[in-house]
């Protein structure tokens, strides 16, 4: 059986350059990603980390593609316990335009078989990328609350 | 391994009631779903049919219809040659309340193998459920080029 890998297509009414910037700065992120500030300097082989409110570091990784407003490519894991015995995995950003609207691919791979983190990503990114089509098409986001996610414990 | 199908998850700020009636409502979808309309009078049993501009494209079979939590009719392509061969699919939709959101999830299953088809709406359902989130979150649908729909951008 191959490699997990996720893939979610959005359609948005935006522009490029917004969606770059909703996807890559801490202020902006906080608002729709769970509370999360993204961390980095957005340079390929720099660190990438994802900050909670309370400062602490909830996941991190590497910077490896940057290319605004068209690619944006990094990896991450959860720095839990329950996941010491995954490793990075590539999460990539497409973003195409189409006249006033942005077609945004997410693909994140290179899980391992079984892995855990592959079943949380999968629930977790519909509802980011969902509140961020919200932020950026009504300027409000969703609040999701987290057991609507139904992660498992 | 389990026989193929494409999931898709999406959070909208709407009622689980104007969801459904936007889901099975020709009027609604002709909005939306790039002019199609949904045609059933949603009896279980019923028959169900995807039609553009006169031009059918898809039918099926209503096989559940419990308003507003979970709806799901059989799928059958019947239009182009490449596709129309296909076993019929079958599509659910689960609507959960959270607050003042629906989580809505689309499972469309049962597909013999990798195929047209299945790529086909792979690529269909997230431009048709994002033009929804759209249209009920601003009042406004997506127009989203087919072309949009057709290229698959791949690493570098």
């Amino acid at each position: 059986m191959s490699k997990p890998e996720f893939i979610y297509v959005t359609y948005i009414e935006t522009t490029p350059e917004k969606l770059w910037h909703a996807l890559t700065d801490g202020d902006f992120t906080q608002r729709y990603w769970f509370g999360a500030r993204l961390r980095s300097d957005w340079k390929a082989g720099s660190s990438f980390e994802m900050v909670r409110s309370d400062g602490t570091v909830s996941d991190a990784g590497k910077v490896v593609e940057v290319d605004p407003p068209r690619r944006l490519a990094y990896t991450f894991i959860n720095q839990s316990d329950k996941y010491k015995n995954e490793f990075p995995a590539l999460a990539t950003f497409v973003l195409e335009p189409y006249g006033k609207l942005v077609k945004l691919t997410l693909t994140h791979e290179g899980f391992a078989e079984g892995s855990k983190f592959y079943s949380g990503i999968s629930k977790g990114w519909p509802a980011i990328l969902s509140s961020l089509k919200s932020i950026l098409e009504t300027g409000q986001p969703l609040d999701i609350p987290f057991e609507a996610l139904k992660m498992e414990a | 391994m389990s026989k193929p199908e494409f999931v898709y998850v999406t959070y909208i700020e709407t009622t689980p009631e104007k969801l459904w009636e936007a889901l099975t409502s020709s009027e609604f979808s002709r909005k939306y779903w790039m002019g199609t309309e949904l045609q059933s009078d949603w009896t279980v049993g019923s028959p169900f049919a995807l039609v553009n501009n006169g031009t059918t494209s898809d039918v099926g079979e209503v096989l559940e219809f419990d308003r507003p939590r979970r709806l799901s009719y059989t799928f059958r392509h019947v239009l182009y040659d490449d596709m129309r061969n296909e076993e019929p699919s079958k599509v659910v939709f689960t609507l959960e309340p959270h607050g003042h959101l629906v989580k809505l999830t689309l499972t469309h299953e049962g597909f013999t193998g990798a195929n047209k088809l299945l790529d086909g709406i792979s690529k269909g359902w997230p431009a048709i459920l994002s033009s929804l989130k759209s249209l009920l979150e601003t009042g406004t649908a997506l127009v989203i080029p087919r072309t949009a729909l057709g290229k698959e951008p791949r690493p570098s």
